[in-house]
Order: C-alpha cells, then structure tokens, then sequence
C-alpha cells in the first residue's frame, strides 16, 4: 500500500472524504486516512462502542460489583442454598431480587452477576495479554523469516508448519496441568499459576498466521529502493528492520491483532470448557461448563456467560472486519 | 513434480520427528510424577515408587528413551512396573498407567469414532458452505446475498463449542428428535451409525460452514470476472455449465487448500463433540487421561493426531498440485 494508492482511493470516495480541498488531503498519513474511515463506519462505531463498555465492566468490576451490591465469591452452600442445593432466593424457584438481579448459582451459592462481571475482567484480560504476545511474537518472527535469506527463513517457516501440525487442543490441555504444577511451586505465582499458563499456551499458538503474513510482506519490501538505500548508507540490520520495514507493516499488524483478539475470546471460553482455564477466579467459560446441566430449569445461569461471549465475540469480528476495509486501499465501501 | 513430492515427503517426516521427540521429552522432563501417578504414596511406599522409575528407565538420556519409545512402536517391547512386567506387542506406545493395559489395544477402537466425526463434518461443512457460497455469489448485492453473509458472521461470533453445546442440550436432550447414545459401530449397521452421528455433523459443519461460505463467494466473484467466463457467456453456453464446469473450478482450488488446513483443527475440534455427545473417540480418552496424567495414553493420542494431520496435509498438498499445474511447476 503506497500514499498515492490511498490518496486516489480516498478522493474518490465522496462519503470517506467529506471536505473536497485536496490540498487538505495531501498531508493526511496512511494511518490518519484509514481511522477517518473507520469513523465514518457507523456499524464499526457502534461495535466499538460495545467494546467499549465491556472494558468499561472489566475495569470496574468491582465498582459495579459495590454499586449492586454483590460480591464476588462469598456465596455460602450452607446459608445460600437449600437442602437441594437450590439457591434460595432468585430464580429457578423465585422470582426477581434486586439482592441479585442475576441470581445465585446452585451448589455453591455464588452471585452470578458478581462472577459475570469478573468473568468479563479474566476473558478480556487473557485474551488481550496473550494476542499482544503473540503479536510480537509473530511480527519479530516474520521479520527474521522474510529479511534473512537462507537458514533464519528456513528455520522459521519450519517453525511455522511444525506449530500448525500440533494438535493444539490435545497439547494444550496435555501441557497446560505440568506448566500448573510446575509454576505452583512459585510462591510468588501460585494464585496466578493457571492465568499464566493458559495466557502461555494461547500466546504459543497464536502467532503463526502473523508471522507468515509478515514475512510475505517482507520478502517483497525488501526489494524496494529506500531499503537498498537504507542499506547502502550502512545502516544497521536491525534499523532497518524496526526503523524502516516495521512502519510500512502497521497495517497489517493492526488488521491482524484486531481479528485475532476475539477467536482468543472464543479460545479461552473453549479451554475452559475442557477443564483448562483460570481457576480460583471466575470465568464465562468455566460458568458455563457449571451451568450446561441446569440449561432446562435455570436458562439464564447458563445463558449471561454465552450472551457476553457471543455479543462480545461478535462486536470484535464487526469491528475487526471494519478496521480491515478501512486500511485495504482497495475496498468499496 | 517428482521433486515436489520428494521435497514435501521430507519435510512431513522431519515434522513428525520433532514431534515424536517433544512427546518423549515431554514424558522425561514433564514436572508430573510418572511413578505417582501410577502408585500415590499412601498405597505405595517410597521405595515402591523408586523402584518404578528405576524400571521405566527415567534416568536415562532421552536419545536412549526416543529409541525405546521408537522402536518399541516397530518391534514391540517389554515394559516392567517394579516386580510386574507387561509384554506390550508392536505397536508399542507404552502400558496404560492407570488400567495397566497396552495403550494401543486401548484406544485402537477409538481412532474409527474420531475419522468418523471429522470426515462426516468435513463433508458437511462442504455440501452446506460451498453451495450457499455459490448461491450468495450468483445473487451478489442483492438483499439474499447480504442477509446470507451477514448470517454467517452472527454464526462465526458462537464458539463453536457452544454451538455444538446448545445443539445438544436443545435437540437431543431436550427435544429428543436426535439420538444421545453416542458412537454405535460402522460394521454393525451403516444406518445406525450415521443416525447418530448426524447431529454431531450438522451442528459441527453448520458452524464452520459459513467461513467456507464467504470464501466461495469472494472466489466465485472472483472467477465470474475472469475473461475466460465471459468468454462462456458470449459463447452462448448455458449458465449452469458456466457457474458449474468454468467458475466452480477454478474458486475450488483455494477451498480445498484451506479445507485441507482445516481438517487438522477440526480433528482436534471433535474433542468437544466426543465431550459433549459422550462418543468414545481418541479426544474424550486423552481428555480423561490428562486428568488422572495417565502419560502414555496423551502421548500416544497427540502423537497419532499429529500423524494423522500430516498426512492429510500431505494428501492436500499432492491433490491441489494436480489441480493446479502452477503448484507443480513453480
């Protein structure tokens, strides 16, 4: 994607460039071009304003957790729940309490809204960390792969196919106890030892779609005259790769994270599912794996969980897509 | 195209070595006890437990222990747990911690459930994704188009765990229109089988159906403006040939490479619906192994994946070269 590329585009298109002074458009930056599109993208508003108030929850779970009244984790199977571990007060056998609006959970007698609140903090927080590493990962990766000719390259498309070939599931649910086990030992990790292990396990598996990307990009930058230049005026190796090729990889980079965010959101609620995930803390996927045998007399245990996954999931994709249209000099909108 | 086959044969066997390796290493360096796991310590004394590592060989360096555990796999082996001793006959992947039985007799019968819930899957995901595609493509910009692709991406947004999940608890538990009796044998009756794995299927190929049906359409599109179509059409040859014979052909080569990537993940991906539908596939024994670190067991289902996806990556390398004679010669 070249200035001018962008530039042509953005003059055509009356709904993307409002004002008709060119003289104007002429200093916009590549970057400056694709977010004043995505701007003007009511459908990407719209599902970054639903991020937005996730994060919103996520930051201030515990605020909200005050302003309604409900903790987190102090549910009590003696007080809370009765001799048929029914919860006593709130739904499946009651009615609406503002006590707790979405109910306690049978068995343990935790508050539900308390744990959906949290639940979106553990989603939001492994899904980010982990995509970030796996960003770099990717991206330090593709650098390597696509600028060095001969072993690096070969040596990290290996890499590439070997981690592609893993079954990722069976490893991941293989190796996630041991990095448990072994990091429990850790005082210092011992409540974060499944957090950490699981954000390991996604970071291992999550950059090698990045990392192919990248080097693609790469192997025909490389070619151009300002990286000759660059060379030619002696600049080191890892200059060019960080001063001169990264700027020209944002794009990518960008549409990537942004489309790779929500399937770790899915990935985390998978892996809790099969009994890898965070434990000790609350979590939308372990919430729903307590709640699959109560779906027919409790539904909306199990339905808060799936209903933040998916909504959340979905706003990501919509905006993730948006974000891809918005840098792609060549979409119609 | 010979030293195509050659170059791809090399580097699949080179895949399957390093995996084959991080699976035993795995076994010696793993933080998880093997001796425990077999005999916990109020059963077995200390000594007992030593005495176990001692015969499974733990100290060894593990080019000794990949040797074993390799040619175990060809010749068959003996394996000794303290005082007792199990011939384990080729293929070896060792003797079950936990039921003290040879793993491959152990889940041999399970490799069939597994194929059986990918395959059909896969073959669903291709009847329900590829036609949808070809239709939202033939109709592009209408109001049909717009509704089916947005309809695919509401689909995408739902884990597909808990698609699968929802179809469960919905259809079989709760309307009880599709049986829930898990896997019943191929070779006792065709029909029974497919019977009860057709909600698996369904609700498997529905949900990984609709990547397949955005990518058709962007290729079909993308055909359908190829010169040699609109060679077709003023030709005068009637549209069903040109949609079929001419832009089918060429959008189906990118599917099938994609597909062939897939399959992998979607082999994996039947963990849950083994989980979820209860069919005693590889992926529920390697769940329940992972539970009671019944080592040999995981190590023998991530090993038999891994062979498994390699080779169908390989088969899909070989077929989209003859598809496409520019994989061929370049």
């Amino acid at each position: 994607m070249t200035v001018s590329e962008v530039l042509i585009k953005g003059g055509r298109d009356p709904e993307i460039n409002p004002e008709p002074s060119s003289s104007e458009v002429a200093g916009r930056s590549p970057m400056r071009i694709a977010m004043d599109r995505l701007r003007s993208d009511k459908v990407a508003m719209v599902c970054a304003g639903i991020v937005l108030v996730f994060v919103l929850i996520a930051i201030f779970a515990p605020l909200l957790c005050k302003l309604f009244g409900v903790e987190v984790r102090a549910g009590d199977p003696v007080t809370d729940t009765d001799s048929f571990n029914y919860p006593v007060i709130g739904p499946p056998n009651y009615g609406f309490t503002w006590e707790a609006p979405l109910g306690l959970e049978p068995n343990s007698g935790n508050d539900l809204l308390a744990e959906w609140f949290y639940g979106a903090r553990t989603s939001l927080l492994v899904a980010t960390v982990a995509t970030i590493v796996s960003t770099i990962v990717g991206v330090v990766l593709g650098l390597i792969a696509g600028y060095s000719r001969g072993w690096g390259d070969r040596l990290v498309t290996f890499a590439t196919d070997l981690f592609l070939t893993l079954p990722f599931l069976l490893v991941a649910i293989a190796v996630s106890p041991m990095l448990v086990e072994r990091w429990k030992e850790n005082p210092a990790m011992l409540d974060n030892a499944s957090l950490i292990a699981l954000i390991v396990i996604l970071s291992v598996f999550g950059w090698m779609g990045l990392a192919r990307l990248i080097r693609g990009e790469v192997v025909s930058l490389r070619e151009r005259e300002f990286i000759e230049a660059a060379r030619v005026l002696g600049m080191p190796t890892h200059r060019i790769l960080f001063r001169e090729l990264l700027p020209n990889l944002v794009a990518p980079i960008v549409v990537s994270f942004s489309l790779s965010l929500p399937a770790t959101i899915a990935a985390e609620a998978t892996l809790a599912y099969l009994g890898v995930g965070v434990t000790g803390r609350p979590s939308w996927g372990q919430t729903i794996l307590r709640a699959q045998n109560w779906f027919d007399e409790y539904p909306l245990f199990l339905y808060a969980p799936i209903v933040g996954i998916v909504v959340l999931v979905f706003a990501l994709n919509l905006l993730g897509d948006a974000i891809r249209d918005a840098f792609d000099p060549k979409s119609f909108r | 195209m010979f030293g195509f086959v050659v170059r791809r044969l090399i580097s699949a066997l080179l895949v399957l070595f390093v995996i084959s390796v991080a699976v035993v290493a795995l076994f010696t360096y793993g933080p998880s006890d093997p001796a425990d796991a077999m005999c916990p310590e109020p059963k077995c004394t200390a000594e007992r437990q030593d005495a176990i590592r001692e015969a499974l060989n733990l100290e060894a360096p593990i080019y000794v222990q990949y040797g074993e555990y390799m040619s175990g796999i060809v010749n068959g082996r003996e394996i000794a747990f303290g005082s007792e001793s199990y011939d384990c006959d080729a293929p070896c992947f060792g003797v079950s911690f936990i039921y003290r039985v040879n793993v491959w007799d152990d889940i041999k019968d399970r490799i069939g459930p597994t194929v059986s819930v990918a395959v059909g899957a896969g073959v669903t995901i291709l009847l329900i994704g590829v036609p949808i595609g070809m239709f939202a493509a033939r109709r592009r910009g209408s109001s049909a188009d717009k509704a089916v692709i947005g309809a695919t991406l509401v689909i995408e947004s739902i884990p597909y765990y808990l698609f699968v999940l929802l179809a469960f608890l919905y259809l079989a538990v709760g309307a009880g229109i599709f049986p829930q009796d898990g896997y019943q044998p191929l070779t006792d009756s065709p029909l029974k089988w497919a019977w009860a794995l057709l909600l698996p299927w369904l609700a498997l190929g529905l949900v990984n159906s609709s990547k397949y049906a955005r990518f058709t359409r962007g290729s079909m599109i993308e055909a359908f403006n190829e010169d040699y179509v609109r060679t077709a059409r003023s030709k005068g040859l009637p549209e069903r040939t040109i949609v079929n014979k001419h832009a089918l052909r060429a959008a189906v080569v990118p599917i099938v490479t994609i597909f062939g990537l897939d399959f992998g993940a979607l082999l994996t991906g039947t963990i849950f619906t083994e989980k979820i539908f209860g069919i005693n596939g590889l992926g529920l024994r390697a769940l329940d192994a992972v539970g009671q670190s019944d080592l040999p067991v995981i190590e023998a289902t991530t090993l038999i994946s891994a062979v498994i996806i390699v080779i169908t990556n390989l088969v899909v390398d070989l077929f989209y070269s003859v598809l496409d004679p520019r994989v061929r010669l370049s």
